[in-house]
């Protein structure tokens, strides 16, 4: 599929497109919580048609008729005739998972595939299952934007501006609106729509000619937009003069909304064709009265005009009014700018640790003093620039009452999720990189935690479960906790578990407290599952969830009691971009290890370790630690050197195992951004990046993890 | 066609390139100059261990981290100890910076497309793939390197390797 003349229009539409989908999948179970909120349904209605609209605009076919037939079943929903039932949100929701993956597929320049014909045979039937009568109404009510989107998709391939595209849309909702206000109105037959309304038949009269004069002169349009005029075939620019009188004797009579937002859209569009004298001429005075003329009119006309073009049009103008005020406030600005910015301003925190530690070594009051406060102002820079990046938390959040929704339907059990602090903000990557633990670990809870019902009422406790997942700050991390009110971990069972598999003896397993057996499902191939569902039991996912906390340089644990229920908490640092390392020196070269996972360092006598099993060993407060040479792995050409008769040893955990590194010489902590090795050298196992230390050298951070993975194997 | 068009696009074709010629043992080579960004002495390398070996290791230019490549291992040359001549030529190739480890920086030279000769067919050496064209100027030999076919052939082979 080739996007390339229309890559830009693509990009916004994957932006904007993208921002209502995330949206859609929350309403959509708000909805099943209150079927009866109107101001829901406009939005997932409008949601769908805003998707479909621009889809249309891409000859995203496949994608138009999914979000089209969706589109009006909530039609049908939103005028009362239809209500929403757990059976037509099952459907629904599969459209929308029809939608994400065209999505996607829009995303990766892929072919579209078609949804489901019986899926959409399904949306169709309970779309069909309407009221005759109002069947054909809503089809009606379709016809004007579908017909419309197909108009747009066509004309793609001749010149269609941005603009035209934007008023086209802006005509079509307006439109929409006023078939909706009929609807509303109970009315039973289309041609009762008044002098106030303008039908849906004039309506595509207008978008053709809005089309058509795209090209040629515009001012047909303008003169047919206002109801009750005859058809203009005539261009002469007298009619524009008409038109202005039109303008004002309706304005004196409080034309409606819909009549006016058309006619400000009429008069935007013709005032962007280039080269139509008479247009041009026609949007100064005409503006202008229509301008003059919105105080008297109605309040939400008045709110009309004083909105922008076209596209602001295409929303619900009482409710998207302060909405629209507030965007006003917000840049979009690229993220890899943000990074670059970051970037330097680690720079600046880098060169301000070199000159602190400078300043350190002389006495001169004054300079100290400008020093400190550089201090200051780096620090508040930084966290300023930090915030910039910071995303609330609800990004992630937001999928969750769907995923439970989904997986409680599933399963048979009664579950509700509550979310607390959702509006707590963390890195921008963090979110990203947190949804996907947090799914396994919510999905989890369902599928072991919560029991079900009748399980439940037997135990004494209430039918539905309740899954809290709550986010906070504390200090320079963010905790996340996802609980849950079912029947916990029993530890013994734990034990068995790790003895059958074999992890450990009976006699190591019965030695274990209750929250090192907990510790015991992050374990590789640990399930304690006997079937494998599709939803879990594999003993895969916990290992990945720890895997990927430990990558972000958080740490994760678990406290459940037998019977109440599970608690697992999640700490991660407020930023990804900023570590606390351990700097230490190995021969000649600085390494620097993630101060997460170090947990103790002490000065060693190396002729009181052990070997066992060809591995060297040490005993730390009677526990028995795996020694490793870090310069034996680090440095070229030293593998075979004599061990020294003492050294430096930091012990650090990987997941729930300790090991100890020898080192040469520890340097200190150090604060240090994290700058990625290059193309070249990215995934090199073992080395997380590069650092430049306050003395202005490079230090190679270490991945412990994948160090040991590498070189311990 | 007119006279002043037959002109200008004779004066395109005749577009003179500058390239920054350095040396490798005893060969001349030179690089366009567009790519390259500085010409740096010889500092610490620091060593990544682990690395594909014509990899040195990175330095830090100015807060960025740069990888650098061994090009005598590159170019299938013995390897040297760096003297003072030794130089790390920053250069840019697509959006990566890398930079190249020679022996020596001459100069700058100014070549017109017209002198520059496809490289003669070197069969599968390992330093050939990377060469552009060669010129001959002042009875020495200049070749002409491009680099962004060593770094690809590079990201090639890793993805082969991974």
């Amino acid at each position: 599929m080739s996007f390339s003349d229309d890559e830009e229009i693509l990009e916004d539409f994957l932006i904007e497109a993208g921002e209502i989908l995330e949206l859609l999948s929350e309403q959509l179970v708000q909805l099943e919580r209150c079927p009866d909120d109107a101001q829901l349904l406009n939005a997932i209605f409008r949601g769908f048609h805003t998707v479909k609209g621009g889809a249309g605009f891409l000859q995203l076919t496949a994608l138009v008729e999914c979000c089209h037939i969706t589109e009006n079943l909530f039609d049908i929903l939103r005028t009362g005739r239809r209500s929403v039932t757990p059976e037509l949100m099952d459907v629904v929701l599969q459209v929308l998972d029809a939608v994400y993956v065209m999505f996607a597929q829009v995303k990766d320049r892929e072919e579209l595939d078609a949804a489901h014909p019986d899926l959409l045979a399904a949306v169709g039937a309970l779309v069909a299952g309407e009221d005759h009568t109002l069947q054909i109404k809503s089809r009606h009510a379709e016809e004007a934007p579908g017909s419309a989107s197909h108009g747009a998709a066509q004309s793609s391939g001749d010149d269609v501006t941005d603009e035209e595209f934007e008023q086209m849309l802006a005509a079509l909702d307006s439109s929409s609106a006023g078939v909706q206000a009929l609807s509303e109105s109970e009315s039973a037959e289309l041609s009762g729509a008044g002098s106030n309304e303008i039908t849906d038949d004039e309506f595509e009269a207008l978008l053709d000619t809005l089309h058509g004069s795209g090209k040629g002169l515009s001012h047909g349009m303008l003169h047919d937009s206002p109801p009750q005029n005859s058809p203009a075939q005539d261009s002469s620019p007298q009619k524009v003069e008409q038109l202005e009188a039109v303008v004002v004797s309706e304005a004196n009579e409080e034309i409606s909304d819909n009549e006016f937002e058309a006619l400000l859209d009429a008069l935007h569009g013709t005032g962007k064709h280039q080269g139509v004298p008479a247009a041009k001429t026609a949007k100064k005075p005409a503006l202008a009265l229509v301008k003059g003329s919105a105080a008297p009119l109605n309040k939400d006309s008045g709110k009309d005009s004083g909105r922008g073009p076209g596209k602001d049009s295409n929303k619900d103008s009482n409710k998207d009014t302060g909405k629209d005020a507030a965007a006003e406030t917000t840049v979009r600005v690229d993220t890899r700018r943000l990074d670059e910015i970051m970037n330097m301003v680690g720079e600046l925190v880098l060169v301000r640790n070199r000159l602190v530690r400078i300043g350190e070594s002389s006495a001169d009051e004054v300079l100290s003093k400008a020093l400190a406060n550089l201090d200051l102002v780096t620090a508040d820079l930084q966290t300023a620039v930090m915030k910039t990046r910071m995303q609330p938390i609800r990004k992630v959040f937001g999928r969750f009452p769907r995923v439970v929704r989904d997986l409680a339907r599933s399963l048979g059990k009664e579950v509700s999720l509550e979310l607390i602090g959702e509006d707590t903000d963390l890195d921008k990557n963090l979110v990203e990189a947190l949804a996907d633990p947090l799914v396994h670990l919510v999905r989890n809870a369902v599928d072991h935690g919560i029991e079900i019902p009748a399980v439940r009422e037997r135990n004494g406790k209430v039918r539905q479960g309740t899954i809290l997942l709550a986010a906070e700050q504390e200090g320079d991390h963010i905790l996340l906790t996802i609980s849950d009110d079912g029947n916990g971990m029993d530890p013994n069972v734990l034990r068995n578990k790790a003895v059958e598999k074999g992890v450990m003896d009976r006699e190591a397993a019965d030695r274990l407290s209750d929250e090192e057996c907990f510790n015991l499902i992050f374990a590789p191939g640990f399930s304690t599952k006997e079937q494998i569902s599709d939803v879990s039991g594999r003993g895969v996912g916990m290992d990945v969830v720890k895997t990927k906390i430990a990558q972000l340089n958080g740490s994760i644990a678990i406290h459940s009691r037998l019977g109440q229920g599970s608690r697992i908490e999640i700490k991660v640092p407020l930023t990804l971009a900023i570590m606390p390392t351990l700097m230490v020196m190995v021969g000649q070269q600085a390494f620097a290890l993630p101060l997460v996972s170090v947990n103790e360092i002490f000065h060693l006598d190396l002729k009181r370790t052990n070997v066992v099993d060809g591995q060297q060993v040490v005993t730390v407060r009677g526990k028995v630690l795996p020694l490793f040479h870090l310069k034996r792995w680090l440095i070229r050409g030293e593998c075979g050197v004599p061990a020294q008769t003492s050294a430096h040893v930091v012990i650090v955990s990987v997941g729930t195992q300790r090991i100890g590194f020898v080192v040469d010489d520890l340097v200190g902590q150090e604060e240090v951004v994290i700058k990625p090795l290059g193309r070249m050298l990215h995934g090199t196992p073992g080395m997380a990046g590069a650092t430049i230390t306050g003395d202005g050298r490079i230090a190679i951070i270490l991945d412990v993890p994948g160090l040991l993975k590498c070189y311990a194997g | 066609m007119g006279e002043p068009v037959r002109k200008s696009l004779q004066a395109a074709q005749e577009q003179v390139l500058q390239w920054v010629t350095f040396h490798l043992d005893n060969e001349t080579y030179g690089v366009n100059v567009m790519a390259v960004k500085e010409v740096l002495r010889h500092t610490q390398i620091a060593p990544v261990p682990g690395a594909p070996d014509y990899v040195l290791g990175i330095i830090n230019i100015r807060g960025t981290v740069i990888s650098v490549i061994n090009t005598r291992r590159r170019f299938g040359l013995q390897d040297q100890e760096p003297t003072d001549n030794t130089r790390i030529v920053i250069i840019e190739v697509g959006k990566h910076v890398v930079g190249i480890m020679v022996d020596s920086v001459a100069e700058v030279v100014y070549l017109r497309q017209s002198e520059i000769e496809t490289s003669p067919s070197v069969g599968k050496d390992d330093g050939a793939r990377f060469i552009q064209g060669v010129c001959n100027k002042n009875d020495e030999l200049l070749i002409l390197v491009e680099f962004e076919k060593l770094l690809s052939q590079d990201e090639l082979e890793e993805l082969s390797q991974s």
